[in-house]
């Protein structure tokens, strides 16, 4: 027999059913969350940023490749690191894959930044097998201007931050080693997504989410999130190719 | 583009920090309801279902192929369908690239359907899927699991709304290339199994608008300025599959 609890049909169905409505609760709190996120203001870029990409340098209208919507995932891979992106960062690409078509058929356009220069970028895409546009900011203010990245000196100013260089858990350790950086600077690459809007030509920036917030984090958390087994206490990642059973 | 105000980059902050906390609270929430669903009891699976598969007849148990966790997603690909229904595979484009981190989790992904095993390969072939597949033809399962509907539960259900089905039924029976009734005979369904010394579990169960947790594009469009533009009753029908779209 399992350690677990186990009822009978009509138990588990009950308690199912009393789930249901806090299940529905959360996903009425999710829409007013968006609703709220609409109504945002937006604040026009007045900066003129060029990105190196896989097809030359662009800006960041034609990022939008003549959508109207732009997000990027902003992929932890600083031109510190060494070995490649964050693995669970690259978890988070491999998952929007498949999910991208669609939503260019929502007049979305989604891309990935990162800060490591470009001919990285396209190495690294390719290891992977991704098809998204992938764009170096290297050598832009824009990570500097939009927070998707620290410099020595803000890292210096933050104390969870110099805490966590002075004191890593094992976990973070292998993540360094795993990206080819040192803590003190694979720290500074913040995983965010960000989104643009395009209108009457000109750009705004519309809203920023950050870690730890559980949308920035690989998305098989949700369906690991209706599975029996607790999630481990420390957010391992390995990329899928370098899985240690594989 | 939808109506809106602008602002300075401090105005911007001071009002999503605002909205930082309302997302805040979604998250703990969500983190309440992952742990609540564990504790949820388990119901043990009694009766032995034989599913073909692409390895020939598997029992229950032998889909977790090795691992203690199975997540069944019903896709709805009925006996009369001549292709799979477009949401359920928009849900399964994104589904793929998370196999392999998933089963670095201990848990199996797989797709049931009860359309025949061959019309389930020619279509994940056409497809590019990896998602492992299997049929359940000719079993209960599906029925047990409130993933299919037989004739007379269909017409109790849907009674008149058969001879006058709202149009986007109708363009979803289309594209499955089947009839209203036989369009609906599957439904969208997750089950999770647990399997614990030999015995398979049912730990958990959801259908309708709780699935939209297997469906990508919706939180990211959530964050985006037009939403899930969807029109005012949120039926606008926009999801194709993904070699149907026109260009664009």
């Amino acid at each position: 027999m399992p350690e677990h609890k186990v009822g009978t049909r009509e138990e588990w169905q009950a308690a199912r059913d009393e789930l249901a409505k806090l299940e529905a609760e959360h996903a009425e709190l999710g829409r007013k969350a968006a609703e709220k996120r609409r109504e945002l203001p937006w604040v026009p870029v007045e900066k003129e940023y060029e990105f190196d990409t896989e097809d030359g340098k662009k800006t960041l209208a034609e990022l939008f490749d003549g959508r109207s919507q732009l997000l990027a995932y902003n992929i932890m891979y600083g031109p510190d690191y060494q070995v490649g992106a964050c693995p669970g960062c690259t978890n988070l690409g491999d998952e929007l894959e498949g999910t991208r078509v669609h939503l260019n058929h929502r007049d979305v356009t989604l891309i990935c930044f990162s800060r490591a220069p470009i001919d990285r970028l396209v190495a690294y895409k390719e290891r992977m097998g991704w098809t998204f546009p992938y764009v170096s900011t290297y050598d832009t203010d824009f990570p500097l201007d939009y927070g998707l990245m620290l410099t020595p000196e803000q890292a210096e100013q933050i104390p969870e931050v110099q805490e966590l260089i002075a004191n890593p858990p094992d976990w973070m350790q292998e993540w360094a080693e795993m990206v080819g950086a040192e803590l003190k600077d694979g720290v500074r690459e913040a995983p965010s997504f960000i989104a643009f809007a395009r209108d009457n030509g000109a750009i705004y920036h519309t809203y920023t989410v950050a870690a730890p917030d559980p949308f920035v984090q690989p998305y098989s958390q949700f369906l690991l999130d209706r599975t029996p087994k607790p999630q481990p206490e420390e957010p391992r990642a390995w990329r899928k190719d370098e899985y240690p059973d594989a | 583009m939808p109506e809106h105000r602008t602002a300075t980059p401090e105005e911007w902050q001071a009002a999503r920090d605002e909205l930082l906390k309302l997302e805040k609270e979604h998250t703990r929430r969500g983190d309440e309801l992952a742990r609540m669903r564990r504790e949820l009891p388990w119901m043990k699976v009694e009766k032995d279902y034989r599913l073909e598969t692409e390895e020939g007849p598997k029992g229950l148990a032998d889909l977790f192929d090795g691992r203690s966790q199975l997540l069944v997603y019903h896709f709805m690909f009925g006996p009369s369908y001549e292709a799979g229904c477009p949401t359920c595979s928009s849900m399964a484009d994104g589904l793929d690239g998370l196999i392999p981190h998933l089963h670095a989790r201990d848990l199996t992904p797989l797709f049931v359907s009860r359309a025949p095993l061959e019309k389930l390969q020619a279509y994940k072939q056409r497809m590019g899927w990896k998602m492992p597949w299997a049929s359940s033809a000719g079993t209960d399962f599906n029925f047990d699991f409130q993933a299919s509907y037989t004739d007379e539960q269909v017409r109790e259900h849907m009674g008149p709304m058969l001879d006058d089905p709202p149009p986007v039924l109708r363009q979803m029976a289309d594209a499955a290339g089947t009839d209203v009734a036989g369009y609906v005979s599957e439904g969208p369904a997750a089950t999770v199994f647990a399997l614990a010394d030999g015995d398979v579990y049912r730990t958990y169960s959801t259908g309708a608008r709780g699935l939209e947790f297997l469906m990508g594009y919706y939180p990211i469009l959530d964050r985006l300025p037009k939403g899930r533009d969807e029109g005012s009753s949120g039926s606008d029908h926009w999801v194709r599959r993904h070699d149907e779209y026109e260009a664009s």
